[in-house]
């Protein structure tokens, strides 16, 4: 297997488009050395990012966003103060991640181009508007998470295309917003159920709220009528109720290790009311 | 001349080699590197069971880097491996000849220069199977109608342990209330963070084996067996290991390794088990356990019946044994009129299951003490009140029929309440949080039929070796053995040196397993002592011109009653000897009537118990351990933290069984085999409050307690769940969703 280690971001797409499918793009490694070993995957090269330059930050942009370079490790996103301060609900949604061997190995960009349906991050950046900005053969492109996360370990990259940032928005004004992992195992386990929640509370009343559930499905879903429910309204704990037993209906719950789909329905009329209380405060 | 008992013993000293276990320089097995060394690997059954229409190794053969492909046409000639082998009962091989019969079973060997050559080699044989129908559960698998795991059995039970106590209809007959129940417990892993490995070479007809094993004599007994040569033809090292908990006591990678490097022109050849592949190696049993019991108003226990169904996989390997032994350890620590038990092991295809630390004892506590609660339920009775009644006392007779002395449930409970404060009022925190409190207590056999033998050399520069086949695996005999040593013949702790199992150094030991070590290995090593300062004393005589009856040996020093005093080295260099050394030795040989179950069970009986309290999720049926307390009785306490960390280890250790693991299988194969999607518990699952209680008795022996506190873990948490929200989970484990099942029931 050859090792390539590209410098920019451009050689990298070069060696892609060259390699094509015999190639696998490396970023922390914690997912593909998994496949690796159980020969999920047995490409003949690998393209690693860590000498690619201008993916490790993490920037604030003028109108209080965030960008976040794809090889920004995970605890780093966790621990960064641009991050706690714009969007501590996501800086959570990271630092609950695995444990903190894979959080320190694990990159922010990996951690979605993989689109495991059991992380906890998707599901956040997928209420706060995250976008991801991918670089491609044909330039540069940008997709929402939803667009980006097309199924279990599926996304909408292209053949030669690299995620290169995360762009979180400005948070709106009175947003309040949560995260919620839910473990039915072991208390590093991945999620059996993920819950973010993003709400604008403006006087005690619900402008916009916006509600995901991962982990528990192949990818992160919201239930647009659901979340309707709560506009012009104030999050009481029978709304709240409401919403979350929307979701349980909603929701395609997967049957795995960490749960059956009845158990995962259950538990996501919990966690999403749990989340909605969390968010009203 | 006096006896000497020092300071070392009953002090908390740090591991002897605690520095390199914490920096990683302990030397194991897998850190080993011999000169010329191959990769040896196993090429394994992707069926639960079928017929091996044809293989062919002769592309995997030609693959450059291949040194030897070993199939069942190799074995079985004239010199060289058998083909077929087995602890109790020859049925497994050492590669499959025509049968496969359960996924994972070895089918071919190879060795080679590389990982990429072995791995190539393997992905070159060709086997054509066909399918047979298989079965996995050990209820079905004991019907007359199951599919037979091996060709030409009358039936998949392989063997029908019985114990026959009292008259149960009788007893039933007496009783107030019976209360029949069913638990069940599925097939676990020991999960030893070293997985299996070893190294083997040949040399002149002389077979050498560096493994990590708990069993170094059985595994050379086992190898010359399968070699036709003689047991000092075989030498089996050990250093210290990476946890064992059962899953490494008998002959396992040792014999791949040993037959390739057969096959390898004197090349010494390495196999090291991928994670995957110890979840087919070695298993622990599932167990069904019907229990029924008959109990009067006022709390006696007039009859208890159980039938257990242990699944042990397509091989027996020491199941045999282990079946037969858990007759004893099904029963719990009760006071009861008439006793049955009827003990079934039942092949199934699936990986051989083996001893899993508390052997059987886990999955029986389980039964008998979740069954305990029940009991008391039935008869309107507060649980410990019951307890109270009817364990067992000193004098009283067992199911076995035999007296047991030196019992400590009562005191071994009693100080699990006090410390988690039972009687003290339970603050509920509300809302969907419920909490609950529960108690367990465990009484288990260990080796009926055991030996261990020590040997000590005191050298001239005053230094004393510990010859000993009892393995370091982490759990601190080696240490706690020369603390013993130590204070036996008054010497700091420096000037004692251990040396762990080589079966060319070392005199016998039956194995490290069963909480025996410091029973048996401490006894044979206080045997060793009193020997060794006998020879002292005849060494001193001649020098201090005094009758050796009238020399004390204690302090490094043989001294008269007049104050005249020689160093042992002083002896040794007076004597003109360069070392002195003695041998002692422990053996026991206990058993019961194979058709009653009648006789003495154990030598000496373990026990142990645990209390917790719980806070239960009743919207989620997530369990929290909040608060856990553990206690064994250890006779006397070499070193107090040690023993402290083996109460602690045992309980985080059954916190796994008790809430977390499985191993889930889909036809036979297994489809969580790796740390994540088989979970053991956290750190951060440990309760937030853990206590350990050793009990103690003046003029106490050493016992072990490298299991005491594991069984009661599972039963206690069940009993706290039931206090806390009503219901009662039978199947292990009790897994966050079987616990929101049963609040919807």
């Amino acid at each position: 297997m050859d090792y390539h280690r590209p410098t920019t971001v451009n050689e990298a797409l070069a060696l892609l488009a060259r390699l094509g499918d015999d190639a696998r793009v490396l970023a922390g490694g914690t997912a593909l050395a998994i496949m690796l070993h159980n020969r999920l995957v047995a490409p003949d090269a690998l393209v690693s990012l860590e000498r690619v330059e201008g993916l490790r930050s993490v920037e604030g942009t003028p109108d209080g966003g965030l960008t976040l370079g794809a090889c920004v490790p995970i605890a780093a996103a966790a621990a960064h103060p641009l991050v706690r301060r714009h969007a501590p609900a996501l800086a959570h949604a990271y630092g609950v991640v695995g444990n903190v061997r894979v959080r320190n190995q694990a990159t922010v960009g990996g951690n979605l181009a993989e689109a495991d349906y059991a992380s906890d991050p998707p599901a956040m950046l997928a209420v706060l508007d995250a976008r991801v900005r991918v670089a491609g053969p044909s330039g540069e492109r940008t997709l929402s998470v939803g667009e980006l996360l097309v199924g279990a370990y599926e996304t909408a990259l292209e053949p030669g295309e690299l995620l290169t940032h995360v762009e979180v928005p400005a948070p709106a004004p009175g947003l309040r917003a949560a995260y919620r992992k839910f473990t039915s195992r072991s208390s590093e386990d991945r999620a059996c159920v993920g819950v973010a929640a993003a709400a604008a509370l403006e006087g005690g009343v619900c402008r916009s709220l916006r509600v995901a559930v991962g982990a528990a499905c192949e990818v992160p879903t919201r239930v647009p009528q659901a979340e309707a429910l709560a506009v012009g309204q104030p999050l009481t704990p029978a709304l709240a109720r409401r919403i979350s037993e929307a979701y349980a209906e909603a929701v395609d719950a997967l049957d795995d290790l960490r749960g059956s789909a009845w158990y995962r329905r259950r538990v996501i009329a919990v966690e999403v009311r749990r989340a909605l209380e969390e968010v009203a405060g | 001349m006096s006896m000497h008992t020092g300071a070392p013993v009953g002090v908390g000293v740090p591991l002897l080699d605690a520095r390199e276990r914490v920096t990683g320089a302990v030397p194991f097995v897998g850190n080993m590197r011999v000169p010329g060394m191959l990769v040896g690997r196993v090429l394994r059954s992707p069926l639960a069971h079928a017929r091996i229409r044809s293989l062919d190794a002769a592309a995997a053969r030609a693959i450059p880097g291949v040194v030897a492909v070993v199939t069942a046409a190799d074995l079985g000639r004239e010199t060289g491996p058998v083909l077929h082998y087995g602890r109790n009962v020859k049925d497994q091989e050492v590669v499959a000849s025509k049968m496969v019969h359960y996924v994972g079973e070895p089918v071919a060997l190879v060795s080679a220069e590389t990982e990429e050559a072995a791995e190539a080699a393997l992905a070159a044989i060709a086997i054509d199977y066909e399918e047979l129908p298989a079965v996995y559960e050990a209820l079905e698998a004991a019907q007359p109608e199951a599919p037979r795991v091996h060709e030409g059995m009358d039936s998949n039970v392989f063997v029908h342990a019985k114990l026959r106590h009292g008259d149960v209809d009788a007893g039933f007959a007496r009783a107030d209330a019976i209360v029949e129940e069913t638990f069940t417990s599925p097939v676990a892993q020991q999960t030893s963070l070293e997985p299996h490995v070893a190294i083997a070479q040949w040399a002149d007809d002389a077979l050498t084996v560096w493994t990590a094993s708990q069993a170094p004599f059985a595994v050379r007994t086992a190898l010359a067996g399968v070699f036709r040569v003689p047991e000092p033809s075989v030498r089996v090292v050990v250093p210290p290991i990476g946890g064992g908990y059962g899953g490494k006591g008998g002959m396992r990678v040792e014999l791949p390794a040993a037959v390739l490097a057969w096959f390898s022109g004197g090349r010494p050849v390495r196999v090291l088990l991928s994670r995957a592949e110890e979840f087919v190696t070695v298993t622990k049993h599932a167990a069904s356990i019907t229990i029924r019991t008959g109990i009067r108003r006022d709390g006696t226990l007039t009859a208890r019946q159980i039938t257990c169904h242990w699944g042990t996989g397509a091989v027996v390997e020491n199941s045999a044994a282990l079946v037969r032994g858990a007759l004893v350890r099904l029963v719990g620590p009760y006071r009861i009129g008439a006793v049955q038990v009827d003990s079934y092991g039942v092949y199934t295809n699936l990986p051989s299951a083996g001893a899993y630390r508390g052997a059987m004892s886990s999955q029986a506590t389980w039964a008998y003490e979740s069954h305990t609660d029940a009991l008391a339920k039935a008869i309107g009775m507060a649980p410990v009140e019951l307890r109270r009644k009817s364990l067992i006392r000193s004098g009283e007779t067992f199911a076995t029929g035999e007296t047991l002395h030196e019992v400590y449930f009562h005191e071994c409970m009693e100080a699990c309440l006090a410390k988690l404060g039972w009687d003290a009022p339970l603050a509920q925190p509300g809302g969907h949080l419920r909490r609950g409190r529960g108690v367990a207590v465990m009484m288990k056999s260990t080796n009926p039929v055991s030996r261990s033998e020590c040997r000590l050399e005191l050298g001239v520069d005053g230094v004393l070796t510990i010859y000993t086949g009892t393995v370091e695996m982490g759990q601190g005999t080696h240490t706690a053995l020369a603390q013993v040593a130590a204070g036996e013949l008054g010497l700091p702790l420096e000037r004692v040196r251990v040396q762990g199992p080589d079966t060319a150094l070392v005199p016998f030991d039956t194995a490290t397993n069963a909480s025996r070590s410091v029973g048996m290995m401490g006894t044979a090593l206080l045997n060793a002592a009193a020997a060794l300062r006998e020879r002292l004393a005849g060494a001193a005589a001649p020098l201090l011109d005094l009758p050796p009856d009238q020399l004390s040996v204690a302090g490094g020093a043989v001294a008269s009653a007049g104050g005249r005093s020689l160093t042992y080295a002083a002896v040794l260099a007076g004597a003109g000897l360069p070392s002195l050394d003695a041998t002692g030795e422990h053996a026991t040989n206990v058993g019961l009537d194979p058709e009653t179950g009648q006789g003495v069970g154990s030598p000496h009986w373990h026990q142990g118990a645990g209390a917790c309290e719980v806070e239960v999720d009743t919207e989620t049926g997530r369990v929290r351990v909040l608060r856990y307390v553990g206690a064994s009785f250890a006779g006397r306490v070499i070193n107090p933290d040690l023993a402290r960390l083996q109460n602690d280890g045992n309980v985080i250790y059954g916190m796994g069984p008790a809430l977390l693991e499985e191993m889930v299988f889909d036809a036979g194969r297994v489809v969580n085999p790796n740390l994540s999607d088989y979970q053991i518990p956290s750190l951060r699952d440990t309760p937030d409050w853990l206590e350990g209680v050793c009990i103690e008795h003046e003029e106490g022996e050493f016992h072990g307690i490298g299991e005491m506190t594991l069984p009661p873990v599972a039963p206690a948490i069940a009993n706290a769940i039931e206090d806390a929200i009503g219901v009662r989970v039978r199947a292990l484990p009790i897994s966050a969703e079987r616990v929101l099942r049963e609040l919807d029931a």
